[in-house]
């Protein structure tokens, strides 16, 4: 009988490990997103000031500087879950790389001292975005991993937990360089 | 900044040669003196040694330990009395120099060291210490960054099973200060990885519960998770620790060859390269006319003074600016 309470005993206390250690990954996990979160919504908050600065300058970006005020508009309405968040996260760092490599063609606006710090305080911000997103990944596989390895996959299915899925960082599309036309200058 | 070895070498035969020749003949006299000491005590340790077997009832290799260790300790006296002028003038003469010859703006004191203050807010080594000395302080900036560096070194006294005393470092080599140039509000602390390769699974668990430094961070370079463990908060370790940060640390670390702690406290990098000896000290057997040994204090020196460039702390294109 003392063995068998024993080892009851035993058992009990790796299933309270292994539930602790899922919930705290997982809670890890949203811990880490809610702060990506908010560094998001400040990227978004520098936006209509980026588009204001970069609409003065230039005639040529007006495609960008809409799509971007579009997604901006669409990113604040509603809450979000990760699937869409991740994928609006894509699309900002594309549309706001492309513009980066575009002004490089308006030395006007390069030299506005409005528009250069706009730039280093995004610039600081993608850093921490993507300090953000390595870390988001980090706790996600550590997340998955315990949901696919063994004993703690068992738990993971009594508790219900599903795989999430990890920010894929795109780098944004530079324009190739056009030969042809430098030598024409 | 001066990094130039051909320009060295100019530098070394126009200004620093003449002087080097009055001190070379100091070190001269030095090491005849020395010779001769050696010869004379070694002479009368003989006569110790048969005084002491012959009158006093003791055995050859007690009258030998005896002899030997109080012949040692007397050379080592004579030694570092005559040694001691020479040193400081080597100093002045060679290390300031060089110091003076990659930049002109930067400071070199030889009788100071990083402080015991300094020494604490780094948070790379958590053992109490009862001893802490140093010398060679450099400190300036260099393309706009703050830094100071200087040789280190910590100890604590041991007692063993006998309960005899004895002294037992913590860190000797070089403690290296710096403006970081990235805003932040945690600290985060990157320390040798041990616990993980030896023990395996085993020591990250240990490495897990080990708050003392704040949370575990596992990055995303294995070459540098090889190689470090780093402990801080898990986003802006990350910010702090950016992938290119990273391989800069692990091309700094081959170019040393040393073990690396490196910490950030807000606004500041610490970094502490293990070389396990005071460093930028005279040797007495080699001549200082030889452009070699210059040559070598001129590399480490630059090497130190290049963590500016080479982590490129110089770019401030952060809220720092």
């Amino acid at each position: 009988m003392q063995t068998f309470l024993i080892v009851v005993g035993i058992i009990m206390f790796v299933v309270i490990l292994m539930y602790n250690s899922l919930i705290a990954k997982k809670n890890q996990v949203s811990n880490i997103f809610a702060s990506l979160d908010a560094m998001l919504k400040k990227r978004y908050d520098l936006l209509p000031n980026l588009v204001a600065s970069v609409q003065e300058y230039t005639h040529h970006e007006k495609t960008t500087l809409e799509q971007i005020t579009t997604l901006r508009s669409h990113a604040l309405s509603g809450t979000k879950n990760t699937q869409e968040t991740i994928e609006l996260d894509a699309n900002f760092s594309k549309l706001l790389g492309g513009l980066m490599v575009s002004v490089e063609n308006y030395p006007d606006l390069k030299a506005n001292e409005n528009f250069l710090h706009l730039q280093h305080t995004l610039n600081e911000l993608e850093e921490q975005i993507s300090a953000a997103r390595r870390a988001y990944n980090q706790s996600v596989t550590d997340f998955n991993n315990a949901l696919e390895m063994f004993p703690t996959n068992m738990m993971a299915g009594f508790m219900r937990l599903e795989h999430q899925a990890l920010f894929e960082t795109s780098i944004p599309e530079r324009n190739t360089v056009d030969i042809k036309k430098i030598f024409k200058h | 900044m001066q990094t130039n070895v051909s320009s060295l070498m100019d530098f070394f035969y126009e200004k620093m040669y003449g002087d080097l020749k009055i001190l070379e003949q100091d070190r001269l006299a030095i090491v005849a003196k020395l010779q001769k000491t050696a010869i004379i005590l070694s002479l009368v340790g003989v006569m110790v040694f048969f005084i002491l077997t012959r009158s006093f009832p003791l055995t050859f290799l007690q009258a030998f330990a005896l002899v030997g260790t109080l012949l040692f300790l007397i050379y080592m006296f004579i030694y570092r009395h005559l040694s001691s002028g020479y040193r400081l003038l080597f100093k002045e003469e060679v290390i300031a120099k060089i110091v003076q010859f990659i930049d002109p703006s930067l400071l070199y004191q030889a009788n100071k060291h990083i402080s015991e203050k300094e020494y604490t807010t780094s948070e790379l080594f958590s053992e109490n210490f009862d001893r802490l000395s140093g010398n060679d302080l450099v400190q300036g900036t260099i393309n706009g960054v703050n830094l100071k560096f200087s040789d280190l070194h910590v100890e604590k006294q041991m007692k063993d099973k006998e309960g005899r005393e004895h002294w037992e470092s913590i860190f000797q080599g070089l403690f290296f200060i710096v403006d970081f140039n990235k805003h932040f509000t945690y600290k985060t602390v990157v320390l040798p990885e041990i616990a993980s390769n030896t023990f395996g699974i085993l020591g990250e668990w240990i490495q897990e519960f080990n708050k003392s430094h704040g949370e575990l961070v596992k990055l995303d370079n294995p070459a540098f998770e090889k190689l470090f463990v780093v402990y801080g908060n898990q986003i802006e370790s990350r910010y702090i620790l950016s992938p290119s940060m990273m391989e800069r640390i692990l091309d700094f670390k081959a170019k040393t060859g040393k073990v690396l702690s490196i910490s950030f406290i807000p606004s500041k990098m610490y970094l502490c390269v293990d070389y396990k000896k005071d460093l930028f000290e005279p040797i007495l057997t080699q001549s200082l006319l030889d452009f070699a040994p210059i040559k070598e204090y001129f590399k480490l020196l630059s090497l130190i003074l290049g963590i500016v460039e080479a982590f490129k702390l110089d770019e401030k294109i952060w809220s720092k600016r």
